[in-house]
């Protein structure tokens, strides 16, 4: 295997929802995976511009990471219920909450769960930042939409 | 993610079983997957191991007597009768829990249909970070990877899709037909006999996946469990005296289950109510929902459009429960 196909494989990655793939060819593993913490292939870290400012096209490798967030510390992001449920805080009674105002959280974590006719909806955070207030108390029921979190943004 | 080959041992049962009931020389299956006559051979040594009955006879070959009881893809998918579900089966001996397997292999964009089976799990999921046991060898535990286009709001109407799928399927295989306690558990002369859990990936207006764990108890002893356990649960055996075989009902249920979603897909959520209310004991009965922090009486009305159970409370108002559990009072 050599970097001509190490490329295809990421090629083919691109426009799915796929975030890793591992391949094996005589012998030979390779593992790559996107979005993530981890991106295989080594990129520069695209630097922070000010708003207004034309960034110029990136290289084909720095098209597998995510755009750096914008910081704005003054707009905090709402996390809402998709669905009528029962919402929990804890994965199980006696487990410590997922999160706590003042928790400091990744795009991607799991804040709680919401429960519907034995249905468990894991509700991830929509961004990193810091949970600022939790809107509901553990084992209560929510509406759809209801808001359940304000996270300030990182 | 890895794409599993195969093993010899597999691609020599699959040639047995194609030739179910004649004898296939060790010359032609070698010739077939290019191995040695003595490689054949040993290869029927390991399939003799993990419980295949195969008549060796010189000069004619081998032949498939008999097969075990076995959850592997290779007794699954022989005689596996639907489109899409089961297509892809992920077996395994020991795994911690098939939900959590078939969670991460939808993650990776395991295509729907995808079953993981286990026989048996380490850490069996129930609700609430509650343990599902799961001995090994003897019940059911499959996951199942769905893909619906539907919002997650009404994601949870399959799970009541599940209940309805699994209890016909136990109809079928065992000629029992459970009862179904809001919202999927199916219970025998009120003990429960098979449990349903669900686990969501979603966007905010559209599900990603749902994964589908079903557990059924089918030969378990039931004075093998906890006591606390043993006092509500039951299984096909404990109830009938009779052991029952594991793949023709695991079959079934994928059946069943692809018949009922083919159902929802085409016209919606309504014939699953209509059938789940014909399957439940519930309607009429004076019940109790307990939740975490509190408990509400009254009597069950049946299922609102969404599949929420109704609750009338002794001061008369009705009330919709969407999560609890529920217990009959009288």
């Amino acid at each position: 295997m050599d970097l001509k196909d190490i490329k295809q494989i990421i090629k083919v990655l691109e426009g799915t929802d796929v975030t890793e793939i591992e391949v094996e060819q005589e012998g030979v593993k390779v593992r790559v995976k996107r979005g993530g913490f981890q991106p295989v292939v080594p990129v520069t870290p695209v630097p922070v511009l000010p708003r207004g400012v034309e960034v110029p096209p990136a290289d084909e490798s720095a098209s597998t990471v995510e755009k750096p967030m914008e910081k704005d510390s003054h707009k905090l992001k709402t996390i809402s219920s998709p669905m009528v449920g029962t919402f929990y805080l804890t994965p199980a009674p006696d487990a410590p909450p997922l999160v706590e105002v003042g928790s400091i959280v990744t795009k991607g974590q799991t804040l709680c769960i919401i429960e519907a006719m034995k249905l468990m909806n894991e509700i991830e955070a929509e961004c990193s930042g810091k949970i600022t207030s939790i809107l509901v108390e553990n084992a209560q029921p929510v509406e759809y939409g209801e808001p359940l979190f304000m996270i300030e943004p990182a | 993610m890895k794409v599993e080959q195969p093993t010899f041992d597999e691609k020599i049962l699959k040639l047995l079983k194609e030739n179910r009931g004649v004898y296939t020389s060790g010359v032609e299956i070698g010739k077939n997957l290019d191995l040695s006559r003595t490689a054949v051979w040993k290869h029927m040594g390991n399939l003799r191991k993990a419980g295949y009955e195969i008549d060796a006879i010189p000069n004619l070959g081998y032949r498939l007597l008999s097969s075990p009881d076995l959850m592997t893809s290779a007794e699954i998918e022989s005689g596996l009768k639907t489109k899409y579900i089961g297509k892809k089966i992920h077996a395994f001996s020991l795994t911690d829990s098939t939900n959590t397997k078939a969670f991460e292999l939808a993650l990776h964009g395991a295509p729907e249909g995808t079953v993981i089976v286990a026989e048996g799990q380490r850490k069996g999921k129930g609700r609430l970070g509650r343990k599902w046991e799961s001995p090994k060898g003897v019940n059911v535990y499959a996951s199942i990877v769905l893909r619906p286009k539907i919002a997650p709001s009404s994601a949870s109407q399959i799970t009541l899709l599940a209940a309805v799928a699994t209890a016909r399927a136990i109809e079928k295989a065992t000629k029992i037909l459970p009862d179904i306690k809001w919202p999927n558990d199916l219970l025998i002369r009120n003990r429960k006999v098979a449990g349903i859990l669900m686990e969501l990936d979603s966007e905010a207006d559209m599900v990603n996946f749902i994964v589908l764990g079903i557990g059924i108890d089918i030969n378990m002893d039931i004075n093998s469990l906890p006591p606390d356990v043993a006092k509500v649960a039951t299984s096909i055996k404990n109830e009938t005296g009779r052991t029952i075989e594991r793949v023709p009902l695991v079959q079934e249920l994928f059946r069943q289950l692809e018949k009922w979603y083919e159902i929802f897909k085409a016209d919606g959520f309504g014939p699953i109510i209509t059938e789940w209310e014909r399957l439940s004991i519930m309607a009429g009965k004076y019940i109790r929902v307990s939740f975490l922090k509190e408990t509400k009486e009254g009597v069950a009305l049946g299922l609102d459009t969404d599949g929420a159970l109704l609750l009338r409370l002794p001061t008369g108002r009705i009330e919709r429960v969407v999560a609890g559990d529920v217990t009959m009072v009288r």
